[in-house]
């Protein structure tokens, strides 16, 4: 993108220039380059010669207009304010449910469940190590947990994120429940947000439950059904924090997104849908690091190529279909166990990152998860955060406040061509399947992680309290571990139990039956009867478990 | 033929893996390539390993510090596999743990016979160090 | 050369070994890998006892699915009960001589499996596929009694043929799409190959490759036994049955010939390549520099040259 330097018409411009730039090499003799994480290289300054507002309607327009680069929504911030979405997970169902009333006092009216790792592995509660039961996260293995854990609370009018890989059970529940209280399923709003197996596959693979081609299909029946039955519910999210944070450069990272996002989409339409009936219902999620610009100019990017790929290759034609509506959280990586106060600093600036990036909704991390789960404390540093920076910073005033500056649009724009370079590759491995099924994925994150690690160790990165500025301490900001109480897990495990002796045992094994032979059938849909199972009391890790043996166990592939 | 070579010049030999429920392999792979970057002989494995295999594999491979990768709770399960090497006589092999572990579980895996717990952020020449003396410790058994 | 010592701590690590215990094998296994003191006298207790395991070598392109269908081969042997041993070989790097040692990792099914007895090795330097002493460790495990013993060399692609010192049988694994049955040809390994078997047959251009294999071995027309090619899917199993049978079948076909002195002399012959090797390369000798120039100015072939060094300087 990077034109021929024009000719401008300033009087006295490179004049001026060339002063400067004489000046400037007298005081600094031996500039070293300084390069990005994405490898991009930072100039000391950036001129007109960079980026000039004569290319404002190529490159920027309008908000709500193409190519989209100021935002997706006509008003962006100061219509509508981002969601703040803070995930939440610790205790039983009732646990849960309690806290999830006092966050719905206080106004949220988006909600996030962490379940417990356990249940992200696919398993029931009793069937791994108790030592490990409820220690990340809530546990919710069926109808009954997900009715305690959504007592008293308005399905109908609350938006949830589900973490819930496929085949999306706890979806699944929340429909039955939603059946049981007489709720029609086209109230139920809310993201599958963990459905991008291929992020999966290569970054989270404790995600990662059925082997990839059965994968595929699932993935494909869950977009299918609610788009049909469940019209409210955004049924993928294509998660780029899981790429980013295994190691992949902010550029690679929204590189592989995209990639994933069009082949998901193309796996829809070889099945017959039309691309203007699903694309309107992606969603992504990124992780923004501390590269303040970086991260800026990776979003903006990112939101330009995805309203030029699905128009040019996907050809949709609906204008939302077009839009990159994304959640961001900020990157857990990036903070540091030494001096953690300064996380509050590094939060701050990467929620500023993603805000000026033009997110919808932003998770802040706590400053003390390098320890364990947050502290109540932490958690509301976390949420006040984004309030400071709305309320008192005003950053959600002015739309799109970084356009039009030298060094942001020039970065976008290299940013962009990055982006678009590595889809390249991926496009000629055979696109995103092919390209994780390969290991070629893998490969290029592990390197990119590992030239970061050396960077790090050599000191060439900076990080403060780690390899720069450190001083003695001594360990003080935890709060007391917050462990389930083993008597409360016993309690909830022999309710587990319970319910699983009480259910009547010929309708489970029929409802188990129907989803094998649908697993082995070509024209079935998998997740309608996840669906029908889910409702007849079929638990989480009987689902999981009946699919991982038709359709083979989801390895990753491990590349040494 | 020169055939004979002291035991302790031989490559520390080190298995890296990763036991319980998280599938994370970021931090395990990075430092895999470190400790072969550093000279070592890395067995590496891939996540969810069982503590009985974790067992066999220590003592087929004959490795002189395992290393386990712990991102989420994990590190909760070490002490049994403590206790699972203690019963299969490899008493001699280090274990390291790295990962986000809060300080009261850190006593409590070093209580359990844990040499070391790398936090994040540890360096490589840190790592590196604790390893090749670990690795020395081990093989003096 | 050591003789070994016969510390109290070796007899009672040999004891052990030849008892079958497996920690008392790993430890063997590593002092021969390490070439420690100990190593000539563990060696010298198993090798009464060798020349009654299968061994064989698998050997193919990186990537091909060597670890991936040996898991597969050893599931079958599983099946059928037989104990198995096998030594992965990974390459060094060349720059810190450390090594990822990440065979085991498709072998995942066994972990538990007593029966079965896997160590990884890495070449540390060592050219064509294996480490240096990747063939005693094969020793081992055939003297504490494992029925099967399998090699799984370092993938590099470059020409490892020095399995086939050691193997009984010699798999070559190819797969479509790696270009590599070209490479395998002119690496020398198609010679070797008792049996070739295209992988990944699950992918589309794999008949593609089958066939290309096939006609070039039409062309060798050579007369030794003939090359089986066989298609298998290593992932899910397909084809490995039949290449079980294959390697069997094979294996009976050349056991009459394999006498235990045949099989000392192939390695004596082998070592003592690697002592002279060692002696001509290596050392001071101003005997060795004159001969050298006489064969420089004509006044000796090669042939007599070598005679006289084998005589004079390394008939000690
Ligand atoms: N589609 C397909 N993939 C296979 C098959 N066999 C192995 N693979 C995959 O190919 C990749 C490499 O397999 P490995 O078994 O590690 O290959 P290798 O020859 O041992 O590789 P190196 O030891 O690195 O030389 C893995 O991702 C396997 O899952 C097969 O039959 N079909
Ligand atoms: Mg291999």
């Amino acid at each position: 993108m990077n034109q021929e330097p024009m000719q401008l018409p300033l009087p006295g411009f490179e004049n001026a220039r060339a002063t400067w730039q004489r000046d400037y090499s007298k005081h600094i003799a031996d500039d070293h380059a300084i390069r990005n994480r994405s490898g991009i290289q930072v100039n000391a300054l950036y001129t007109p010669h960079d980026w000039d507002s004569e290319r404002y309607m190529d490159d920027l327009g309008f908000p709500g207009q193409l190519p989209m680069t100021r935002g997706i929504y006509t008003t962006m911030h100061r219509g509508r304010p981002w969601s703040q979405r803070q995930l939440i997970g610790l205790g039983t169902p009732e646990d849960y449910n309690r806290r999830l009333k006092s966050i719905f006092k206080a106004g949220a009216s988006a909600i996030s469940l962490i379940p417990c790792n356990s249940v992200y592995r696919g398993y029931d509660m009793d069937e791994v190590d108790p030592l490990l039961l409820g220690t990340c996260g809530t546990i919710v293995n069926s109808v009954e947990d997900m009715d305690i854990f959504l007592r008293d609370i308005p399905i109908d009018q609350i938006s949830a994120a589900q973490n819930d890989p496929l085949p999306f059970t706890l979806l699944a529940f929340v429909l039955a429940v939603a059946k049981r209280r007489g709720i029609p399923w086209e109230k139920v709003t809310g993201t599958s947000n963990q459905s991008d197996y291929i992020s999966h596959f290569v970054a989270n693979h404790m995600f990662f439950r059925i082997a990839l081609p059965g994968s595929r299909r699932v993935l494909t029946d869950h977009i299918e059904f609610t788009n049909k039955h469940v019209p409210g519910w955004n049924p993928v999210s294509v998660v780029g924090q899981h790429m980013q944070q295994a190691g992949a450069t902010p550029a690679e990272a929204m590189a592989f997104t995209l990639c994933t996002a069009l082949q998901y989409a193309e796996d829809c339409m070889a099945r017959g849908m039309a691309p203007d009936t699903f694309l309107p219902r992606f969603t992504f999620f990124f992780d923004i690091s501390v590269s303040f610009f970086e991260e800026i100019a990776k979003l903006r990017a990112g939101r330009r190529v995805w309203s030029r790929v699905t128009r040019q290759r996907l050809a949709a034609k609906d204008p939302r279909s077009w839009r990159f509506k994304f959640h961001a959280q900020t990157s857990g990586v990036d903070l540091t166990r030494q001096q953690p106060l300064n996380n509050i600093a590094r939060v701050t600036l990467q929620a500023m990152a993603g805000l000026f990036g033009g997110l919808q909704s932003l998770h802040t991390d706590a400053f003390d998860e390098v320890f364990s789960t947050p502290t109540e404390e932490a958690a509301r540093v976390a949420v006040s955060t984004q309030n400071i920076l709305r309320h008192e910073a005003h950053l959600a005033d002015v739309i799109d406040p970084l356009g039009g500056s030298y060094y942001v649009e020039t970065l976008t724009n290299e940013m962009e061509q990055q982006v678009e370079t590595t889809m390249a590759k991926i496009d000629d491995a055979g696109g995103m399947y092919k390209a994780v099924e390969s290991g070629l994925v893998q490969t290029m994150i592990g390197e990119s992680a590992l030239a970061f690690q050396r960077q790090v160790d050599s000191g060439e990165q900076k990080i403060i309290g780690v390899n720069a500025y450190q001083v003695e301490e001594t360990p003080s900001h935890h709060a007391p571990l917050k462990r389930p109480d083993p008597a409360v897990t016993a309690t909830q495990l022999s309710r587990f139990k319970a319910f699983k002796q009480s259910r009547n045992q010929a309708r489970i094994r029929a409802a188990l039956d129907t989803l094998a032979s649908a697993a082995n059938s070509e024209n079935e849909n998998i997740f309608a009867r996840v669906v029908e199972a889910a409702d007849v009391g079929v638990t989480h890790g009987e689902i999981v478990a009946c699919l991982r043996r038709e359709m083979g166990v989801g390895q990753p592939l491990v590349v040494a | 033929m020169e055939s004979t070579s002291n035991r302790s010049q031989r490559p520390p030999k080190i298995l890296i893996t990763k036991i319980g429920l998280d599938g994370h392999d970021r931090g395990s792979r990075v430092i895999a390539t470190q400790l072969r970057d550093a000279g070592m002989e890395v067995v590496y494995t891939g996540p969810w390993q069982e503590i009985l295999a974790v067992v066999k594999l220590a003592l087929e491979e004959d490795v002189d510090v395992i290393g386990i990768s712990a991102l989420a709770t994990d590190h909760l399960l070490v002490p049994k596999l403590m206790d699972a090497l203690r019963s299969a006589d490899l008493a001699h092999v280090r274990v390291v743990v790295g990962g986000i572990v809060p300080p009261e579980d850190e006593s409590a895996l070093l209580m359990a016979g844990v040499s070391k717990v790398f936090h994040p952020g540890s360096s490589r020449d840190e790592i590196v160090s604790d390893m090749n003396r670990l690795a020395s410790e081990a093989r003096s058994r | 050369m050591s003789t070994g010592s016969n510390s109290e701590a070796t007899t009672d690590l040999t004891a052990r070994l030849l008892r079958g215990e497996p920690a008392a094998l790993a430890r063997a296994i590593t002092e021969v890998e390490n070439e420690t003191t100990e190593m000539s006298a563990i060696l010298r207790a198993t090798q009464p006892r060798l020349g009654k395991a299968t061994i064989v070598g698998f050997t193919g392109a990186p990537g091909a699915g060597k670890s991936t269908l040996i898991s597969a081969y050893i599931k079958v042997l599983r099946a059928r009960d037989k104990t198995v041993g096998v030594v992965t070989v990974d390459p060094s790097s060349p720059f810190s001589r450390g090594a990822i040692l990440g065979d085991r990792i498709r072998m995942a099914e066994h972990t538990t499996d007593l029966g079965v007895f896997v160590r990884s090795v890495a070449a540390r330097g060592h050219l064509g596929g294996i480490s240096r002493t990747t063939a005693r460790i094969v020793d081992i495990f055939d003297a504490v009694g494992k029925d099967v013993v399998i090699v799984e060399t370092v993938g590099a692609g470059q020409s490892e043929v020095a399995v086939a010192e050691i193997a009984d049988i010699k798999v070559v694994v190819c797969a479509p799409g790696l270009g590599d049955d070209v490479q395998a040809i002119k690496a020398g390994l198609l010679e070797i190959a008792d049996i070739l078997v295209v992988n990944k047959h699950d992918l589309p251009s794999a008949d593609t490759t089958i066939r290309s294999l096939k006609a070039m071995l039409d062309l060798r027309n050579n007369n030794r036994d003939a090359v089986q090619v066989l298609a298998t899917v290593a992932t899910t199993g397909v084809g490995v049955n039949e290449l079980a049978e294959t390697i069997e079948s094979k294996c009976t076909m050349h056991r009459p010939t394999r006498s235990p002195r045949t099989r000392i002399r192939r390695v004596l012959a082998g070592i003592a390549g690697q002592i002279v090797e060692t002696h001509l390369q290596d050392t001071d000798d101003s005997a060795i520099d004159a001969v050298c120039d006489a064969v420089q100015r004509g006044d000796l072939s090669f042939e007599s040259a070598a005679q006289r060094l084998l005589a004079e300087r390394l008939g000690r």
